[in-house]
């Protein structure tokens, strides 16, 4: 199986799990306790229906939106996700490419393997800096401050990561970062050769927004749940986040809000958006879906802030049942790391170019030229 | 195998894919994306459940309806396909006698690798014509003429087919026509000599009916995607579809409606049905099935138009239940080139026997007359 011969989601997926020393890929591909709100995630679009309308006359689409301000060419993005040269070696430069060539906006992660300032000079189209509250307050003024000084467009807290999820698969496999050896990964490490020349060759491992602060920036191996347990400030609240905000100030969003009260919450505190989100299925199992959940918070403050709906996406028509919703974009994390971990920049190009490709041949289909022409009007629950 | 041991459509299906190349097996056989719509066509009529009527002294109920004007023995007929050469080598002629020997509809494809005049010289049972609205519009300009010299009943235009939807198995399989050998399909080819031998042998592969207007209409290889993507004009809006209605100036239908806005428009530009379709689930995946929208599309325009349910059918009870939400009739695909594939003519009208013979049973069953009796009090929905 070759990059050519991927053609969906499902495609990315397999291909990575050929590539990747399997800690490393059922890091991505896994999530918390039974999985049961990862999967929810995706199953919640089936539960409705596109109902197009024909003879409208449809040559040319235009799936542009804006977003924090910034008009983007295409209703989606790439989510920040941490650790990318793990999964390719040219990780978040790979990435930050692909994002640049479809001029969409690219997340970055507080725990990315390339500097802020390195993305900033190769790319200069939309970027969101994630961030994460330390306990260490000059490690969160620092990351503000690069951030800004790099000329990134927005900074997004995320806030449903407080404590680790519990990752099972990764107690199973014994994933840390950076990737150690012991006895039951050794071998799906020596079965990927290539991963091992290209992990051990292109470049020392590090986290450069940490690595000045803590030793898990360093060398020193950790699990990605250890970490948001013990590094991650648990007494964070809403005027940790307030405080900010006005200390960014700039466009500013809280990652991981999942009720309609704390979305409400957000806009007094001075947000421009938030992400509906549940980090994937990675965190609270059992959570309610983005998508179930997207209608409700759209009506409360949609015509305020930026909704984005984050997770689960697989497919344009995916996208486009959230967008019908009203969210404002669209983003998602294996949406790209699978294609990533496939094939680096030309394996995210092609995944982007796909989902563009469905997106476009989809509104054609639905009778809409333009993402404002979607609407609650196009879907029928079937409950 | 053979037709004689086919009783339902997986039993068609099965002895199809045993005659057929596999990527015209799957030409048939796939949808669109994920086949999310696809595989919910069907399984929406077992959301809803029949209520019969008991000691109604029934007799023989009376399968008899009313369509483009032209009265048919009973409420099922033979959706328009494309490329009906590729499955047998008498094509539209043996779906076209079957149909006249049960005294329904057949209907031909503007794709069709007969001619409009081949068909109406053998056949003087009710046609239905589907055409496509061209970027070249002589060439829809003449095919209407020559369906009205050729005495055609009726004419649908497909409006859902304005892009190709995203079949992924022809990606897979390498589907073109005509057939191209690939390595990748060469060996199904080769496993199934009889079919190539007769594909060889017969009449060569054109599309008949465009054939002098269009070179792709020549034995180019092409793939159906390209050719949709190229030939048809995504620009047609609902004025393109009133000079068709005009033109024709006889029972017209649209092909693809799925909105009760857009079936409203229908009656405004003088059609006089509407198939209510998601092309069998080939375009756009995630759209509404036709069961779950028939009622709906019903209630607001059945008394004055025809109401066709196309796509998903594969029993007599499947139909009742589209009469009963207030479907006129039924139409089906898949379902006939399985059994054209299988067995020619003689494939054809066994597969019209057994649904006419299970219509006529449950009608017994559920205690009615006629199907002027089938409505929504001998329907309860699970939810």
């Amino acid at each position: 199986m070759r990059l050519k011969d991927c053609h969906n989601f499902q495609d990315f997926r397999k291909l990575a799990k050929k590539k990747l020393p399997s800690p490393i890929f059922h890091y991505i591909d896994g999530a918390a306790d039974d999985e049961i709100t990862y999967s929810r995630n995706t199953s919640a679009f089936n539960d409705v229906d596109l109902v197009p309308n024909v003879l409208r006359g449809v040559e040319n689409v235009d799936l542009s939106t804006t977003i924090f301000g910034k008009k983007i060419d295409l209703p989606f993005y790439c989510s920040p996700t941490a650790l990318q040269r793990l999964f390719h070696y040219d990780g978040e430069r790979a990435v930050g490419k692909a994002a640049k060539k479809f001029n969409t906006m690219f997340g970055v992660s507080a725990l990315a393997t390339v500097s802020v300032e390195e993305i900033s000079s190769m790319i200069d189209t939309p970027k969101m800096f994630q961030f994460y509250f330390h306990k260490d307050r000059g490690l969160n003024d620092s990351c503000l401050e690069r951030a800004k000084a790099a000329k990134f467009d927005v900074m997004a807290l995320t806030v449903d990561t407080i404590t680790g999820g519990n990752r099972e698969r990764d107690l199973r496999t014994g994933f840390t970062s950076p990737p150690k050896l012991t006895l039951a990964s050794l071998f799906s490490f020596a079965t990927k050769p290539m991963w091992g020349i290209n992990y051990i060759t292109k470049g020392k491992f590090e986290l450069p927004h940490l690595q000045d602060y803590v030793k898990e920036g360093t060398s020193t191996n950790t699990s990605i749940g250890n970490y948001f347990s013990t590094m991650l400030d648990q007494s964070m609240n809403w005027k940790d986040a307030e405080k900010l905000c006005a200390q960014w100030n700039g466009h500013f969003a809280l990652k991981g809000v999942m009720s309609v009260e704390d979305a409400k919450k957000a806009v007094d505190i001075g947000c421009t958006g938030i992400m509906v989100s549940n980090h994937g299925g990675r965190q609270l199992d059992g959570s309610r879906s983005p998508f179930d959940q997207l209608a409700e918070i759209v009506d409360a403050v949609g015509d305020k802030i930026d909704v984005i709906c984050e997770g689960g996406f697989q497919r344009g028509t995916h996208m486009l049942k959230a967008l019908s919703l009203g969210a404002k974009a669209c983003a998602g994390g294996r949406l790209y790391l699978y294609a990533l971990a496939a094939a680096g920049q030309a394996g995210v190009e092609r995944a982007l170019g796909q989902y563009k490709a469905e997106l476009e041949r989809d509104m054609k289909l639905m009778g809409c030229t333009k993402i404002s022409d979607l609407s609650r009007k196009n879907l029928r629950f079937r409950v | 195998m053979n037709i004689s041991d086919c009783r339902n459509y997986n039993d068609f299906r099965k002895l199809a894919k045993k005659k057929l190349p596999a990527p015209i097996f799957h030409y048939i056989d796939g949808g669109a994306d994920d086949e999310v719509t696809l595989k919910r066509n069907t399984s929406a009529f077992d959301d809803c459940d029949l209520i019969p009527n008991i000691l109604t002294s029934v007799g023989r109920p009376d399968l008899s309806t009313t369509i483009f004007g032209r009265k048919i023995d009973m409420p099922i007929f033979l959706s328009p396909t494309a490329m009906q050469r590729l499955y047998h080598p008498d094509g539209d002629k043996a779906s076209a006698r079957a149909a006249e020997k049960f005294g329904t509809f057949y209907s031909m494809s503007t794709m069709a690798n007969n001619s409009i005049e081949e068909i109406s010289n053998i056949s003087s049972g009710p046609k239905l014509f589907q055409l496509y609205v061209h970027k070249d519009k002589s060439i829809t300009d003449d095919l209407i003429d020559r369906c009205k010299r050729s005495g055609f009943d009726g004419m649908c235009l497909t409006v859902d087919t304005l892009v190709a939807g995203n079949r992924e198995k022809d990606h897979r399989t390498g589907f073109t026509t005509p057939p191209k050998l690939t390595l990748n399909s060469l060996l199904s080819f080769v496993l199934r000599p009889s079919w190539v031998l007769s594909y060889l042998t017969n009449k060569k592969f054109e599309l008949s009916n465009v054939v002098n207007k269009t070179d792709k209409g020549t034995n180019i290889t092409k793939s159906v995607i390209d050719y949709i993507n190229e030939q048809y004009d995504p620009k047609m809006d609902w004025k393109d579809a009133e000079y068709c209605v005009k033109k024709w100036n006889g029972p017209f239908a649209l092909k693809g409606v799925m909105s009760v806005e857009d079936a409203k428009r229908a009656i405004d530009i003088g059609c006089t049905a509407i198939m209510v379709s998601n092309h069998g689930g080939r375009q756009l995946d995630g759209s509404r099935s036709p069961f779950d929208q028939i009622k709906a599309i019903s209630d607001a325009v059945g008394d004055k138009l025809e109401i066709i349910l196309d796509g998903g059918v594969r029993r007599g009870t499947h139909v009742l239940k589209a009469l009963a939400a207030g479907a006129k009739a039924c139409s089906f695909g898949k379902m006939f080139l399985f059994s054209l594939s299988a067995g020619g003519q003689q494939g054809v009208e066994h597969l019209l026997k057994m649904m006419h013979d299970e219509i006529n049973r449950n009608m017994i069953l559920m205690g009615c007359k006629n199907l002027s009796e089938l409505n929504n009090s001998k329907l309860i929905y699970r939810n």
